[in-house]
């Protein structure tokens, strides 16, 4: 089979380019059909029970994601609560207004917002707070007045310490935020104010996100490439011998992106980064091919007998490396996050593609190099390579290795336990937000408008009364006074008491209204008497139903809403008893003694209708249902932190252990900075279960390749402390364990046992062929040890181009990439040869034997450790 | 100013009967849509039924009885609006004397907190106890308050177009009615917005005569952004029943004058 495969590949080359070319063109045309996708909800798939639930209360309280316009002036004495100011915040919010994508009757802004005052004794007021902009600083002082008395305004629409303004725009679609945060920002700008504008909200760093991912799709993967082929070439000095990889790797990253959009997958923040992952990769296994053929051809060798040589040596070995680091991606369908699923099985694909790919065009290449640069590749690897530093240090290192085997092997431990502390001090934390740099605008904006107000991410506490005897106890009472009922009222009044109550508040509007027209027309006294006990019960079943009309219940959530600000994270609640209790005030004479909850349910009806008759009736439906069975505590939080939003969570769980909510009554979360919670719960826990899946797979697959047990354990030595090493380094340095880190755990996986695969092969080998352990220890730091040195060396450098990148996942990703290869690569070169000059015997029993050990390594030689030491 | 409303009522009368020759003077046409639509008789009273839908279809519904005194034909009025559902709500009371000239005075009445209130309203175009009604479409806009242009003379409808004199105490820039020939009740009500976009629509379903005025039993209002409408039904209709003028006093706001309220037998 390889052979057929190679005598393909080198006796029909223009083939074989033409039918990868072909591949490449089409795949990199359905790139074309590229849908961006940044929202974190769908970090969860759409049937999760929190997603569903987070959209079902968007649904039934009309929420809607909005961007958070703030207005800052810290100028002026009085903040914002001046003309100009006021006046800036006006004009802005008329011109948002017009905006298309805006939801205009649900903005809020001082513009836009009713109030209600005393207008001398026993005369209130409702009138807009702000309808046309200040003439005058008393107007302006007026409003802050207003404002000072509103506290569903207060801290949230503008700051306390009045400092600051905030508009809110909600938006029809997530993915209008950022065109939408551009528009808002031209007309800010081309106001006459001398305010600061900022604007934020989880929504637009989304889709800012998504747009900015875009750009840095296009720049770091080309500029990571390019770092890789720079690097390659200062190690092989060779362009012919560097060009063939990079076509690999082009054609791996295109086909595998091409025919992930191909198959209608969006481009989430995950997938953007597998033409980096791949970049890398892809360029190994062609290396060693190019590399040893370099090394083995001679002028007038048949270029094609070499190359079915060196394919047939190394085919085993790169399809093993091939299997366990796609292995270790295909891991991640463990854990329960679509996108990351993607991730994994996509960059599984594109590895396998470029091991088929390497097996097939590198070969196709070499047979159509000129005969030319066949004979200066051949010359270049005559002529004996200078003595480079690399060289040097490595059989230092391997001197060193296998000489202190005990030193080594004893710092390892001590790595592995510093490791372990580190691990243990690992803050689980993740923020959209935080993806952004400190000084991109948005997180400015974030800092900013989170400092004056009470916070602008979002969470909600939905509270929902369901009462299953109720419902059915009405229909038995009422069914059983149908009797005295003459007809056609009784059958008429049946089918309504029998109607759906799915909404309850139309089931008894609908009935009350049957009944009280039968009442009028019918005709007979026992008709009339029945039909009036019927809707005197009616009303008490529908006033009953109002759950959230409760003074009792309304006091509940003034409960929890003090403990939720009570929890530290939350900068304010807002909920319907803040609507109740302003009302109430103003309708009893606007006293403070007179900001409270009414004492009966009939008095919070009333106030609940007055404050209906105002401009924006709609807004009490964001806070209760219209049928009063389930009500939202909107909460203001100042961080999006997940730890921030865990903390708040087990706070009102503490709270609600000691004192359980009344029977009937249902709490539950939603709400975007709580998802975000979620998928990172699921995201750790779904990490874990990858690692650990992949990690038995990686060992039952060396154990098959090396054919021991022992080998294969020894193996998951270099990874085990790679993986465990950089956790601990993550957990030392304080660096939030978030999506990017979790990420990298497979990735660790699947590279650093290549490593080790190469090393073990290549030592067995030697050690089969040498017959002394400390011969073929030598001899492995020489070639083999290079090679696997320069591989941890592109690899690392080649993702350095992220650092440059503006979004944080991209920097962490190259900054640990670097720190997996050089890790992986030192564990690998040191303590491999240490463990095997000191349990050699046990690891290859078959050499034991044979005597391979029976010569102790001789003394290192002091030279060696003098200098690595320094 | 008083003959000329009495003539407008004048007028009214000779329109019901016939078809006559189509008006043509836009003010005209808006004076006596405004006597047919509020003002017919001398009082009136009504129960209406109202059905808030949100964009979800999500029902609220409210009863309430509404007692009407011509203080005279086109100029003053006195409302007395009594709520009877939902049940929390019931005795719920407002009383207005609309001026023609000059803010209306209001008063509310709420049973639950014992609370007798005067209301000073910044503008009219509140909604109406959370329905898609504003205060102003209840109880009547006054024509001064736009400029009318006659746009059309269908063969069923005047179509005018009405711009606000005042642009900021009103959410819109123009309106557009279709006011019907024969009973000059305007028919269809569409509001624009100054975005430019239809937002509003203020419709009549049904019309019945009742003591010989043409009267809407059903209307709808429909928020065309945000996709919520309200019904109203007017039943138990009568005119004339000669209620005096003591009804439309603060001391029917504790003390509802059950006997205007009762429901007439002979109604429908």
């Amino acid at each position: 089979m390889k052979q057929a495969v190679i005598r393909l590949a080198t006796g029909r080359p223009r083939l074989v380019y033409s039918a990868i070319l072909a591949a490449t063109l089409v795949t990199a045309a359905l790139m074309l059909r590229i849908d961006i996708d940044t929202d974190p909800e769908n970090m969860l798939s759409a049937d999760q029970p929190d997603r569903v639930f987070h959209n079902h209360v968007e649904e039934q309280f009309t929420l809607h994601d909005a961007l958070v316009v703030g207005v800052v002036n810290s100028s002026h004495p009085e903040g914002i609560y001046n003309m100009r100011s006021l006046a800036a915040i006006h004009s802005l919010s008329s011109a948002i207004l017009q905006l298309d994508g805006v939801i205009g009757p649900d903005l809020m802004s001082l513009a836009v917002s009713d109030n209600i005052t005393q207008e001398g004794p026993g005369t209130i007021r409702f009138e807009w707070l702000m309808r046309d902009a200040p003439a005058n600083e008393s107007q302006a002082l007026e409003i802050q007045a207003a404002v000072e008395r509103l506290p569903l305004l207060l801290d949230t629409l503008v700051s306390g310490d009045g400092k600051a303004a905030a508009i809110y725009v909600p938006i029809a679609s997530k993915d209008l935020s950022y065109p939408l945060s551009l528009e808002i920002r031209a007309l800010a700008d081309a106001l006459d104010a001398e305010d600061d504008f900022h604007i934020t909200g989880l929504p637009v760093a989304e889709d800012t996100f998504g747009h900015d991912m875009f750009v840095q799709m296009g720049i770091s993967a080309p500029l990571a490439g390019l770092m890789i082929f720079i690097l390659m070439l200062y190690f092989f000095r060779s362009v012919p011998l560097v060009v063939a990889p990079m076509l690999v790797a082009m054609a791996t990253v295109i086909i595998s992106m091409g025919l992930l959009i191909g198959l209608g997958f969006t481009v989430h923040i995950m997938s953007s980064m597998i033409p980096i992952f791949l970049m890398p990769i892809a360029v190994v296994d062609s290396v060693h091919i190019m590399s040893e053929f370099a090394d083995r051809y001679r002028p007038k060798d048949d270029a094609k007998a070499v190359l079915a040589e060196v394919v047939e040596h190394l085919f085993t070995p790169m399809l093993f490396t091939s299997l366990t680091s796609a292995v270790g991606f295909l891991s991640l369908l463990l854990t329960p996050i679509p996108p990351v699923q993607i991730f994994g099985v996509f960059v599984a694909l594109g590895i396998l593609l470029a091991f088929g790919l390497t097996i097939v065009l590198i070969p196709a290449y070499v047979v159509r190099m000129r005969p030319a640069s066949l004979q200066k590749l051949a010359a270049r690897t005559d002529t004996p390579r200078p003595e480079t530093p690399l060289a040097r240090a490595l059989r230092q290192v391997g001197s060193f290795a296998i000489h202190r085997g005990k030193l080594v092997a004893s710092l390892a431990v001590l790595v592995v336990a510093v490791s372990v502390a580190g691990i243990y001090q690992i803050q689980i934390n993740d923020n959209p937000m935080r993806w952004f740099k400190a000084n991109h605008p948005i997180r400015v904006a974030d800092a900013v408008l989170n400092e004056h107000f009470a916070g602008t991410y979002d969470a909600f506490v939905v509270l929902t009364h369901q009462d299953s005897t109720a419902l059915p106890e009405f229909r038995q009472a009422s069914t059983a006074m149908l009797d005295d009922i003459a007809e056609p009222h009784r059958t008429t009044v049946a089918q309504f008491i029998d109607a759906d109550a799915t909404e309850i508040g139309s089931y008894y509007g609908n009935l009350i209204a049957a009944v009280d027209d039968a009442m009028f027309d019918a005709a007979d006294t026992a008709t009339q008497d029945a039909l009036a006990s019927l809707l005197e019960l009616a009303e008490a079943s529908q006033l009953a139903a109002k759950y959230f009309q409760r003074p009792e219940v309304l006091r509940e959530i003034e409960n929890l809403q003090q403990v939720l600000v009570e929890s530290g994270e939350v900068g304010k609640t807002n909920a319907l008893p803040d609507v109740v209790k302003v009302v109430n005030r103003e309708l009893r004479g606007g006293a403070d003694s007179e900001y409270r909850i009414p004492n009966t349910e009939l008095a919070v009806a009333q106030t609940l209708l007055q404050y209906q008759s105002s401009h924006r009736p709609q807004d009490l439906w964001h806070m209760v249902t219209p049928d009063y069975t389930a009500t939202a505590i909107w909460l203001q939080l100042r961080s999006g932190d997940n730890q921030d939003m865990t903390r708040v969570i087990e706070a009102l769980d503490r709270h609600l252990a000691a004192q359980p909510l009344p029977a009937g009554l249902q709490l539950q979360w939603a709400g975007k900075t709580y998802i975000n919670v979620v998928w990172q719960d699921a995201m750790v826990n779904g990490m874990l279960m990858s690692l650990l899946g992949a990690f038995a797979a990686v060992f039952l697959m060396m154990t098959a390749l090396f054919r021991s047990l022992r080998l294969g354990l020894l193996a998951m030595v270099p990874l085990s402390i790679t993986i465990l090493g950089v956790y601990g380094i993550i957990g030392w340095i304080g660096k939030d364990y978030d999506m990017p880190i979790a990420v990298l755990s497979s990735l660790t996986l699947g590279l650093s046992v290549d490593f080790a695969i190469h090393f073990i092969e290549r030592t067995r080998a030697l050690l089969r062929g040498t017959g002394s352990f400390e011969s073929a220890l030598t001899q492995v730091f020489e070639e083999p040890a290079r090679a696997i040195a320069r591989n941890a060396i592109v690899i690392a450098i080649g993702f350095t181009p992220l650092f440059f990148a503006p979004l944080i996942p991209y920097i962490t990703v190259g900054a640990f990439m670097a720190a997996i290869m050089a890790l992986s690569g030192v564990t690998t070169l040191i303590l491999l040869p240490a463990l095997m000059a000191l349990a050699g015997p046990w690891l290859f029993p078959d050499l034991r034997k044979r005597g391979v050990f029976d010569a102790p390594p001789a003394a290192a030689p002091a030279t060696g450790l003098k200098e690595i030491s320094t | 100013m008083r003959a000329v409303l009495t003539l407008c009522a004048l007028l009214v009368l000779v329109a019901d009967g016939a078809n006559a020759e189509p008006l043509t003077d836009a003010d005209e046409i808006v004076a006596r849509a405004n006597l047919a639509s509020y003002y017919a008789g001398a009082d009136g009273r009504s129960e209406v039924r109202m059905i808030i839908s949100d964009a979800q279809g999500r029902q609220q519904r409210r009863q309430f009885t509404v007692l009407r005194r011509n203080v005279e034909a086109g100029g003053d009025q006195q409302f007395l609006v009594v709520f009877s559902q939902p049940s929390d709500v019931r005795n719920t009371t407002f009383l207005v004397h609309k001026h023609v000239d000059g803010d209306d005075d209001r008063w509310l009445y709420l049973p639950g907190l014992d609370l007798v209130k005067r209301i000073s309203a910044g503008d009219k175009r509140t909604s109406f106890v959370g329905a898609h009604y504003f205060y102003e479409d209840v109880s009547g806009r006054r024509p001064a308050d736009d400029s009318h242009e006659l746009l059309e003379t269908t063969d069923e409808h005047y179509v005018l177009r009405h711009i606000p004199l005042d642009r900021q105490t009103v959410e819109f820039s123009s309106y557009v009615t279709w006011i019907d020939r024969e009973t000059l009740l305007p028919m269809k009500i569409e509001y624009t917005n100054p975005a430019g976009k239809l937002y509003r629509r203020v419709e009549v379903l049904e019309v019945a005569d009742f003591d010989g005025h043409p009267t809407v039993t059903i209307s709808r209002v429909s928020d065309l952004l945000g996709g919520g409408q309200t019904d109203m039904q007017f039943r138990y209709i009568k005119y004339d029943t000669g209620l005096p003028e003591q009804v439309f006093t603060e001391r029917s706001l504790r003390n509802p004058p059950r006997d205007w309220l009762q429901r007439p037998r002979s109604g429908t």
